[in-house]
Order: structure tokens, then sequence, then C-alpha cells
């Protein structure tokens, strides 16, 4: 079954094989080719470029194209900040005068950078047919914030009547980008709405419900399902979420996810997160990464329940630990076995390394989980061998260490490694957690045989 | 017995401008001193919005509106606080960090403070290490307060301990750090004083800090 396929099934309330997972990854990507975050937002080559790598690394079930939510604000007259590290953020607001006036302009699909979005999604939806794309638009509150400034939060004492106006604006605004999404091939559309989880639920029925409401019918209208990101403390919000209709609730790590899923359950909704981004995905190791996704995996089951970072992942984030949790995923068993012997350090076996000052040939230890199981591994495996057979008179071995085997969390824990699957040459660590090109392995092969 | 201060203090909550300032005057002319009706009347108010706050019983609008509801009461009595020579109870520069323009959390931590009587400098967003070491210097502060809301901008944090650390006001001033993505191990990791999860107990932490300071 398909990743798309998977992720269908259980948005429509079905027991699954096995867990879907989304990585939310946005400027993140941008890492996997050595690109600052400003470039892939504004090159649709290049993002391209970075989800193709991202789709094989990370092992997603689905995945947004494009992680970014001031693309309307850009377009209906805010002006952006450009980093080279995150997402850019809105600087100016420019219904932040005194007096409200609702703007009247829709979007066309020629506007700021929707030509952009909308070529990558084509690209990557005929690349990647079997990942399910999810169309990422502003939530219409975020949106009306980023137009109105936090000035919204006291009109929503002062002037109802005008945030009310403003916010089913900005969902028609949405709606619109929505439509465009869908017909560039999104399989689900999301709508991230942050600024949710900072007002109460009843703020939320008086301004969001009805709005949203329509948002998410009219997405459901197009035969596409939803999904309500939010992030923060949004637990009061789950169940006014939940009468708005959409497929799917994303949250973060501020939510009590197993408390939240009984009230998402009671309307059929698919809850979906909530891996922690700061202390696990940016800070953690990979191992720390494939535990937390393993925990969570097993308490949430596989009805109604898609395994995903909290929000967008850190740009700082490893490419190791999303690789981690999409092994965890797809190799759930032979990572957990490889945990344990990760646990059970103190009672791993003495080895001795290969004596490689000496070898009369160039090794290349390719350490995996199982290449077997484990699609990232597998590739490294292949890369490896497909290097050796252009080597021509180079005489090369290539051995897989799995760390299934305590003997090879006892060569990793020598030589240092942390992450993998990984390369090494003559006992060098060379290529950790990204698969390098075959040419480039070749080189380093041909090098090592000189020394 | 009066109940002028209970009066302040629910319309205050509920954001009432208009009554809080009736019953503030109602106060001033029943001879009540001014400290006391700042403590024991907006102060009091502000505090139960702050706890509410903290429980997650009331969100960002509702404290806004009661902290636009306590500074009409503040710009009333400041003339007779300094009149009776009032002094703030301390002095806190705040900023968000370095890259970093989102302001909701610190504008809400800096009314918070505000409503402790702390003098809050507040320098805006996207400041620059030496600039928290310069307003700290030129107000003498007590406390440099930084927030962060972005896991790539959180990482500054460790440049204004650097720079307060390289500056005149190395171990006089303390360094308070909040924002989504930080916790207590980052604010250990990079060497600042203090983390606060959230507004009211940044503003209790920091009035601590300023009390121990004029000790």
């Amino acid at each position: 079954m398909t990743g798309k396929q998977l992720i269908l099934d259980v948005l429509q309330g079905k027991t699954v094989e096995r867990c879907p997972w989304v990585p939310y990854t946005g400027s993140q990507i941008a890492n996997l080719k050595g690109y600052t975050a400003e470039e892939i937002f504004k090159s649709a080559d290049k993002l391209l470029e970075c989800l193709i790598e991202a789709e094989e690394q990370y092992t997603p079930d689905g995945m947004p194209p494009i992680f970014d939510l001031q693309v309307e604000a850009e377009i209906l007259g805010c002006d952006l900040t450009w980093y080279k590290n995150t997402p850019p953020t809105v600087c100016t607001h420019p219904l932040s005068g005194s007096e409200l006036v609702i703007p009247t302009q829709r979007l066309e699909k020629t506007d700021g950078r929707i030509p952009l979005n909308l070529d990558v999604m084509r690209r990557f939806k005929a690349a990647k047919p079997d990942v399910a794309m999810y169309g990422l638009v502003c939530g219409p509150f975020t949106l009306a914030s980023h137009l109105r400034g936090t000035n919204i939060f006291m009109d929503m004492y002062d002037n109802e009547e005008g945030v009310k106006a403003l916010v089913n604006y900005c969902a028609d605004v949405v709606a619109d980008l929505a439509k465009f999404y869908i017909e560039a091939g999104c399989d689900i559309i999301a709508a991230v709405d942050p600024l949710v989880s900072q007002i109460s639920p009843d703020m939320f029925e008086t301004f969001l419900s009805e709005p949203y409401s329509r948002l998410f019918a009219s997405i459901k209208e197009q035969g596409v399902p939803s999904s309500f990101f939010v992030c923060g403390d949004a637990t009061k919000n789950i169940e006014p979420m939940c009468k708005t209709a959409p497929g799917c609730i994303a949250i973060d790590e501020n939510v009590d996810i197993v408390e939240a899923k009984k009230v998402t359950d009671k309307y059929g909704i698919t809850m979906s997160g909530n891996l922690q981004l700061t202390i696990t995905m940016l800070l953690g190791t990979q191992q720390d990464n494939q535990k937390e996704a393993i925990e969570l995996m097993e308490k949430m089951g596989t009805h109604l329940f898609i395994l995903a970072p909290g929000c967008d992942v850190p740009f700082d984030a490893p490419a190791a630990n999303l690789i981690g949790v999409g092994q965890a995923v797809h190799n759930r068993e032979a990572v957990k076995k490889a945990l344990e012997n990760y646990t059970a350090k103190d009672n791993l076996p003495e080895i001795d390394l290969p004596d490689y000052e000496s070898l009369d040939h160039v090794l290349v230890e390719v350490v995996s989980i199982d290449s077997k199981t484990c699609a990232a591994c597998g590739y490294m495996v292949k890369a490896a061998n497909d290097a050796q057979a252009i080597c021509g008179d180079v005489k090369v071995e290539v051995v897989e260490r799995s760390i299934m085997y305590p003997e090879n969390i006892s060569f990793m824990n020598k030589i240092e490694l942390k992450n993998v699957p990984s390369i090494v040459i003559n006992g060098e660590i060379k290529h950790v957690s990204l698969i390098p090109t075959v040419e480039q392995l070749r080189e380093e092969i041909v090098l090592a045989s000189q020394k | 017995m009066s109940t002028v201060f209970e009066d302040i203090s629910q319309n205050l909550q509920k954001g009432k401008m208009a009554e809080v300032k009736v019953f503030v005057q109602q106060a001033i002319d029943e001879g009540i001193s001014p400290q006391d009706i700042l403590d024991n009347g907006l102060m009091a108010g502000m505090d139960v919005i702050g706890q509410r706050f903290k429980n997650n019983d009331i969100f960002i609008p509702e404290v806004l509106i009661a902290a636009r509801a306590m500074s009409v009461g503040t710009d009333m009595l400041r003339p007779l606080l300094v009149s009776a020579n009032v002094k703030s109870k301390g002095t806190v520069v705040i900023g968000t960090i370095k890259d970093d323009l989102h302001d909701i959390g610190k504008n809400l931590v800096r009314m918070m403070m505000e409503s402790k009587g702390l003098n809050v400098i507040d320098i805006g967003t996207d400041v620059a290490p030496e600039k928290y070491v310069e307003a700290a210097i030129e107000n003498n502060a007590d406390v440099i307060a930084c927030s962060a809301l972005l896991t790539t901008t959180m990482v500054h944090i460790k440049d204004v301990v650097a720079s307060i650390a390289n500056s005149s006001i190395a171990g006089k001033v303390k360094l308070m750090v909040g924002g989504a993505p930080i916790n207590a191990d980052f604010c250990e990791s990079v060497g600042a004083d203090y983390y606060t999860p959230d507004a009211p107990t940044a503003a209790a932490k920091a009035l601590e800090i300023c009390a121990l300071a004029h000790a």
C-alpha cells in the first residue's frame, strides 16, 4: 500500500496496518542540499531538489512541499523579512490603522509566490505520486492577525463585528488558495493557525467556528480531506475545533495527545502529532527521536492517528533525526531491538577494530539498522555496492554492520559513530545518515586506496 | 467598610476602563494613599488575571483588556505617586532576541511586570545583544529579559550572555529568558540566569530579583 493511501485510509477512519508518518518539513530540507531557507522559498528548482531528497531520506507517507504561512499575507500587502534559516516573517500590517477596513482583494493564481508553489506542487506530484501531498494554507485567524497586527486581540472586545468580517474575509482568501493547491494535485489541505491556542473556547466559537466550518466544508466539497493545525497549548479549543469538522487535528507537544485524542475520537477525527520539536528533534540524538516515535506509535495505535512533529521542523534539526523516525515507522521491531542494544551498553561485547593500517584493500563498512527492512539503510548499502562495481582495479570490500547485532553497537561506540545508516571507509567516518552519490563514494574509495 | 478595592479589582479583571476610572477616583477622594490603591486595587486585580492566565482559564485578549484598564488607573495615580516620592521596585529591560519579530509574549510579560510595580524599558523586537546591555547601563536596570519564539533565534541568547559578561554590568544584572522553544535546560546550557515558562511567573521572578538587588 502506498503512503498516500495509508493516510487517506486513516482519514476515512479505517484501522491501518501501521502508523503513517508525516514530517512537516519546511525550511529544514534546505540543509539537505546546502541551501538557505530563503533560497528554497524563492526558487522552484532548489525547493524541488530538496523535496525529492527529503522524500528519499525521511521515507514519509505524506509531506508538505511548502511550509510558509506568509504566502497569502505577502500578496495582501504585508512586508516580509527573510532569513537564512527560517521561513520569512511578517513585519508590517497593512490594516493596523485605527479604523478597521475590510479588504476586498481575492487571490489569483498569478499573485506573489503562488505560481512558484503551484509549479513545485505539480512537479513534486509527478515525481512522487505515492506520497500524500499536503497543501498548507495560513489559518484565517493568523492571516487576520498578519493583516491587522496584535490590535486584533483588543478588537475582539472593541469591534466584534469588524473582527468577524475580517476573519470571514481571510477564510475566503484561504479557500481561494486551497482551491489552487487542490488543482495542483494536493491530496490534503491543512489550515495552519498557531494563534488559535491564544484565545478562549468562547472566543473561538464567536469568531472562528463559522468561517472554519465553511472552509473545511468547501475543501470537502472538492473531494479532499482537511487538517486543522494549531501550535501551543490548545487543549481547551480541541473540542470547538472538532465541531468545525476537519478531517484531522494536528497538535504540538503542549497538548496531552492521549487526552486530546479521546475528544477527537468522539468526532471520528484523526489526531496528528506531536514529536517534541526542540528537546527531541532539534537537540536530541537519533536514538532519542526513535524512542519517542515508538512510544508515541505504541500509545496512539493505528486508528485515527498520524505520527508527525508538533509543527514545522526546526531548520537546524539534524537530518539523521528525521531519518531515524522514518526507520522507526517502517521497521519498528528492528529499531526497538537496536534501541535495546543501546540501552544495554554496559553488557555489550568487547571487540577489536580491524587493523585498518595494514589492510591490503579498501574496507567500506556500512553501519545500518538492517538493509533488508530499512529503506535508507538499503540505499546506503546499494550506494556502496554500486561504487565498488565501478572502482576498476581497486580492491574493495563492502561489509554491512547491522546494529541488530550487539557487536556492531560496540563497533559504533568504539569509532564514536552516533547515527545510522553511515559509511566508514578504512576506519574513517565518511557519511552519516545522508546517502552519498555513487561517484562521490568511488572517488573516496580510490583516494583511500592510494594512501 | 469601603468596597472600593474590590470594585477596582473586579472591573479591571473585566477590562472595564470607565468603571476603573470611577472607582480609582472614588478611592482618591476617600483619602486612600495612591500606593494602597495601586497595591490593593489595581495590582490585586492584575494578580488574579495573571493567575487565571497561568491556569489557562483566560487567554491573551482578556489579559490585554485588563492591562489596558490597569493603565487607565495607573495614569491617574502616577502624579500622586511621584509627589508622594514612591520609588519603583526595580527596573527591567525587555526585548525580543535578534531576528525575532514575535512580540505578543514579550508584551504580555512587560504588562505583567508593570502590574507588579516594576519600571519596564521595552526596547522592542529584533534586538541586537549589545543593545540590551546599552539599555541596561543607561537605565541602571536590575534585569534584562529576552524572549525568543523561534528555534532559529533562541541561539542568539548566548550572545546576550557574552555581551553582559564583557560589560561593566557583568555580575550586577540578571538575565531572564523565555519563549515557546526555551526551557530550563536550554537556559542553563547558554549560561542565562533564569528561565520562566509564562508571563505571570516571569513577572514574579523579576520582582524577586529586584527585591534582592534593592535589599
